[in-house]
């Protein structure tokens, strides 16, 4: 906050206030640093260079790899590191804060009004809206925000059951055992093993799991008729 | 403190013999390096001298690491017990009885152990799950589907585990529930022939 309060320009804190913009916009009773920040840089961008920055801020909420892109504006715009990097995380977390909540409850005049209090430019709201509002929302399949919010699932799951006849440590085994492989949503892949008594609890579980939640869904139906 | 576990009779010489053959068990089978010769030679021999301590130690050790290497079942037990019985320089029956006990009494303990010995794969060692139902959500479709969280503890013998969570939808469970169906039929298929 501090940081953020020390390079300001006055003419930007005279609607008073601890964090700038509003108390109850959509970014919280305090607007984060980096938003403020960006908001006071953005004023000295040109309309070509936002969009670009914008893109890329997009392209980074959909996980995507964005330093190529950022260096080439870095070269181009003649905006210094320091520069770049409040402009883009302030765009991040500004985006990032409004694609969260719901489009049935977040309206578009709110969104705008905050903005405009945050004294971003008419023409860079328009865009900022088109992103949150408009046909440029991220696409919700690979975006970066959802992903967060939810663990890796099994991507593929192998196994094979294995019966070791004879060990260094055991003339006669004759034990099955299971080893499964499993490749996770994350790309991460893990082997391991599974003694028999083992898999009959998983399996139990597992069932049990499935019954549970076939249960709750009863339930809620239920409860839709209701 | 091993002998204590083990049922009263104890005739003559048999309740050091079966804490002995605890101890050979504990260093050879559990990897229980704190049990040394000279400690059991102190507890349960004082009075034995070293050598014929240590030829004993040998003799029952031999015997054990026979048994459960081959994973004895009762009557193979007895067949080889009496022939060791019968051996020059082999075992009185009052010893046989002893190690018979023992072996019955911790056939299954020593052979999970020894399977495990054999095992250099992370091993599942846990699991925990919880289903949750999500009642607010940016995307309308997910309100109300249940979801199953799942935490499955991985790891090596005697190594730090890893936890692994993972999400199912209800689709996802019961492909998963299929599929272990088909390990276990697998399974009980092999079991069934052999």
């Amino acid at each position: 906050m501090t940081r953020g309060r020390g390079r300001g320009h006055g003419r930007h804190r005279d609607t008073g206030g601890e964090g700038g913009g509003g108390g109850r916009g959509f970014l919280g009773p305090r607007v984060p640093v980096e938003v403020e920040a960006m908001a006071r840089g953005v004023q000295d961008v040109g309309k070509e260079v936002f969009r670009r920055l914008l893109k890329v801020t997009v392209n980074a909420l959909e996980g995507k790899d964005c330093k190529e892109s950022v260096k080439l504006i870095a070269e181009s715009a003649n905006l210094s590191e320091e520069q770049l990097a409040f402009l883009i995380s302030g765009m991040y977390t500004l985006l990032q804060e409004a694609l969260r909540l719901p489009l049935s409850t977040f309206k578009q005049e709110v969104f705008k009004e905050d903005l405009k209090e945050l004294r971003i430019p008419e023409d860079f709201i328009v865009d900022f809206s088109s992103v949150v509002f408009g046909n440029r929302r991220p696409t919700s399949e690979g975006s970066a925000l959802i992903q967060k919010s939810r663990l890796p699932s099994i991507q593929d799951f192998k196994w094979r059951v294995d019966v070791a006849i004879s060990t260094s440590s055991l003339a006669r085994a004759l034990q099955p055992s299971i080893l499964m492989m499993m490749k996770l949503s994350d790309g991460t892949a893990h082997r391991f093993e599974v003694p028999v008594a083992k898999f009959q609890e998983l399996r139990y579980n597992v069932a049990l799991i499935l019954k549970e939640m076939n249960d709750l869904e009863k339930r809620s139906v239920l409860k839709i008729q209701d | 403190m091993a002998a204590s576990e083990q049922p009263p009779p104890p005739p003559e010489g048999s309740r050091p013999l079966s804490a002995l053959l605890s101890g050979i068990a504990q260093a050879a089978f559990h990897g229980n390096a704190d049990i040394t010769e000279e400690l059991l030679h102190g507890q349960l021999y004082p009075e034995a001298p070293p050598e014929e301590f240590r030829a004993l130690r040998a003799k029952m050790g031999g015997l054990l690491q026979s048994i459960a290497s081959a994973d004895m079942d009762l009557n193979q037990l007895e067949a080889f017990l009496t022939a060791q019985t019968k051996k020059q320089g082999g075992i009185t029956s009052d010893q046989a009885a002893v190690i018979a006990k023992f072996w019955k009494n911790h056939r299954t303990h020593i052979h999970e152990s020894l399977i495990n010995q054999s095992r250099w794969d992370n091993v599942l060692k846990n699991m925990n799950w919880r289903v949750d139902l999500k009642s607010q959500s940016r995307h309308i479709d997910q309100i109300n589907t249940p979801v199953a969280v799942v935490e499955m503890e991985l790891g090596k013998n005697g190594q730090e585990s890893e936890f692994l969570c993972l999400e199912f939808d209800e689709a996802k469970v019961s492909q998963m529930l299929k599929k272990l169906s088909e390990i276990e039929e697998s399974m009980t298929l092999l079991t069934q022939t052999t």
